[in-house]
């Protein structure tokens, strides 16, 4: 117990580590609200710069721009109505109706104690359910982990773009591009076409800042000219009254954010809209109505997505599976620092998981000092041209692909993705399953391997263990249903209850 | 029947190109190690590259049954001038950075696309390209030690003069 709690200390105690957590949690604010710029890109970009650092403070540092850019991103949605990252897409509805009654300050006081209360209870969850979860998932077959890897790719494909097809597609080419280089096990040279520099892999790294980078860049160069909404903001601090009024709320939106941010490929932008859709339900008779300013209309969404945050932390410590893109890079970020996300961490490593834990909490604390303050500067902050920040985060995005491993090759490979990525957001494809694919094509190639090795290469008798074990089989009743239910098929059933 | 979305400008030739690739790349896992077993190392670049190819057919499908978008124009809306200027940009960026240095590269490829995108004066573009490269340098170079191509500028010779200044006033 002891070593718990020193381990959770330690992000508190050591100033180098603590300033990190905050330089973070600010960075992350900033640039999670700047209306282009996800966190996504912010998470891809800044963490690049961490890899030849030290693992602890190079975990602090990212930790807190998660952190703070999910808050961010609700900052534009009320201010701009632009959602600074899918998570706030629910916080617009209501926030920037508020923000044009002369009510943002409120607003964003508002959004801001309410995310820290949902965070607070999603890092209270992944403490307390990580080590269990853990210790179940030690008894995964890896048949388990692959059909987890195969549901994971699936759902961020079917519930992030507009086609499970295109999602499906992005996911096997984020597959594909995890498998380039030699084959660990038989040394056997995959899609290298004979090139030695090709053998080690394409940097994940080149391909996540260009995929989620360069892309938006480019795509932000559409709307370069769109002029600056400016907002008077008043008081910000929300009083003691108004914040128990909507405590309730906040503690069920809270549940659902943790819930939904655990599934493996759901993150905070399904909890924000079921948390949204929650307040609807439960708000009998709201002062102002749903989408013309209600408070409980943000309370619900920033709770849910602030709590999500811990709860995607569980999947991706405890069984190595992504929630979402983001979480996709933090996993690919540990994993080049040597940690290996997975049941096995909290067993060889539990100090990494209560310091990681210390981190969140700590970003937590300084994302509500930093959320209430500065709004001053933070405005102008936004209202930047669009014209001088785009090619400074194009410049960012060199520098960070050519800093881990310095070399040109991978500012190459980023362009190339970039380009690649830029097309396939024009024509409707998602991002977010290709880089899921990249981190997860280790885990299946090996899980896939094991698993058809240990049926004697039989495909019968892995199917007949995946419908003998309760486990795997619903893991793969899952998988089938996500299929159904995008097929004509599902929608004549839907119909025909109605 | 016709999809209710229409099918913007280069969307057929884009998802020609996806299926081309990906048949292309499915030949290329089948070259690892054929279809000797299911564990074998080539089984799911083969599995995930049939399936790329598949999906890319769907898709052309889909595609094929939606009216093509008349209101958007390529050149408008899908490859507009910037856009090909930038990807010009970071081409020439990333050939001039190893013989020029980051400091001159960084200054030219901010003044170029400043001055072309925002179209205010010289002096508000050098101003803006040189202060963001100041800052750049000194956050990424000199707190978080990235290394970055010297090239032309003797930086280190100026760092070492700079704190040979400081050290020399103890």
């Amino acid at each position: 117990m002891m070593d718990v709690i020193n381990n959770f200390l330690i992000p508190f105690l050591d100033l180098k580590l603590l300033s990190l957590v905050a330089l973070g949690t600010f960075a992350g604010i900033y640039i999670g609200a700047i209306p282009g710029l996800s966190v996504t890109m912010a998470v891809s970009i800044l963490i690049s710069f961490t890899f030849s650092w030290d693992v602890l403070p190079a975990i602090s540092l990212m930790i807190g721009i998660y952190m703070g850019g999910v808050y961010g991103g609700s900052r534009t949605a009320i201010l701009l109505n632009i959602p600074g990252a899918p998570s706030a897409i629910a916080t617009a509805l209501d926030g920037f109706p508020m923000a044009q009654r002369g009510e943002a300050g409120e607003a964003i006081g508002i959004t801001t104690v309410m995310s820290f209360f949902g965070g607070l209870v999603g890092i209270i969850v992944l403490a307390a359910a990580a080590p269990s979860v853990s210790a179940f998932a030690i008894r995964f077959q890896p048949r388990d982990y692959m059909l987890l890897a195969v549901l994971g790719i699936l759902l961020v494909g079917s519930l992030s773009g507009d086609s499970l097809v295109k999602g499906v597609f992005a996911g096997a080419m984020g597959l594909m591009i995890g498998s380039i280089g030699l084959d660990p096990l038989t040394m056997d040279q995959r899609f290298t076409f004979g090139s030695t520099a090709m053998m080690g892999g394409i940097s994940f790294i080149a391909v996540m800042i260009g995929m989620f980078g360069v892309s938006e860049a480019l795509i932000q160069l559409h709307s370069m000219k769109t002029p600056g909404v400016k907002q008077v903001i008043n008081r910000i601090v929300p009083s003691f009254g108004t914040i128990r009024k909507y405590l309730p709320l906040s503690l069920q939106s809270s549940a659902i954010g943790v819930i939904i941010g655990a599934l493996p490929g759901t993150g905070g932008d399904i909890a924000a809209l079921m948390a949204y859709d929650h307040a609807k339900r439960v708000t009998k008779n709201p002062e102002v109505p749903f989408g013309k300013g209600a408070r409980e209309g943000l309370v619900a969404p920033e709770t849910a997505n602030n709590a999500a945050v811990g709860g995607a932390f569980i999947p991706m410590m405890t069984l190595g599976i992504p929630g979402d893109s983001v979480t996709a890079i933090m996993i690919g970020a540990l994993f080049i620092h040597g940690l290996h996300p997975g049941p096995m961490l909290m067993v060889e490593q539990p100090h990494m998981f209560w310091f990681i834990v210390g981190c969140l909490t700590l970003a937590n604390v300084f994302m509500l000092i930093f959320g209430l303050t500065g709004i001053k500067i933070f405005v102008k902050v936004v209202e930047m041209p669009r014209t001088v920040l785009i090619p400074l985060i194009l410049l960012l995005s060199i520098v960070g692909a050519y800093a881990v491993n310095n070399s040109l090759t991978d500012v190459y490979w980023m362009l190339g993705f970039g380009v690649l990525g830029y097309f396939m957001r024009l024509y409707g494809y998602s991002l977010g399953p290709v880089i899921l694919g990249v981190i997860l094509s280790r885990l299946l190639d090996d899980n896939w391997r094991r698993a058809i090795i240990s049926d004697q290469e039989s495909l019968p008798r892995l199917m007949h263990g995946i419908v003998t074990s309760p486990l795997s089989l619903t893991l793969f009743l899952a998988v089938i249903f996500i299929f159904v239910s995008k097929t004509p098929l599902w929608a004549m059933i839907k119909r025909g209850r109605a | 029947m016709q999809s209710k979305t229409p099918r913007r400008p280069g969307e057929l030739v884009f998802n020609l190109f996806v299926i081309a690739a990906s048949l292309f790349l499915f030949y290329s896992a089948y070259g690892i190690a054929g279809f000797d077993a299911l564990s074998s190392a080539g089984a799911i670049p083969m599995m995930t590259t049939a399936l790329m190819a598949l999906c890319g057919v769907l898709i052309l499908r889909e595609n094929l049954r939606k009216s093509p978008n008349t209101a958007e124009k390529i050149e408008r809306d899908i490859l507009p001038i910037p856009v090909i200027v930038t990807i010009i940009a970071i081409t020439a960026y990333a050939l001039l950075l190893k013989p020029l240095g980051f400091i001159p590269t960084s200054f030219l490829f901010l003044l170029g696309l400043m001055k072309l995108f925002s179209g205010r004066s010289w002096v508000f573009s050098v101003a803006a390209a040189a202060g963001s490269v100041a800052l750049i340098y000194v956050i990424f170079r000199l707190i978080f030690t990235v290394l970055m191509p010297q090239g032309v500028v003797p930086e280190s010779e100026i760092l070492a003069a700079i704190g040979h200044l400081f050290g020399g006033a103890k």
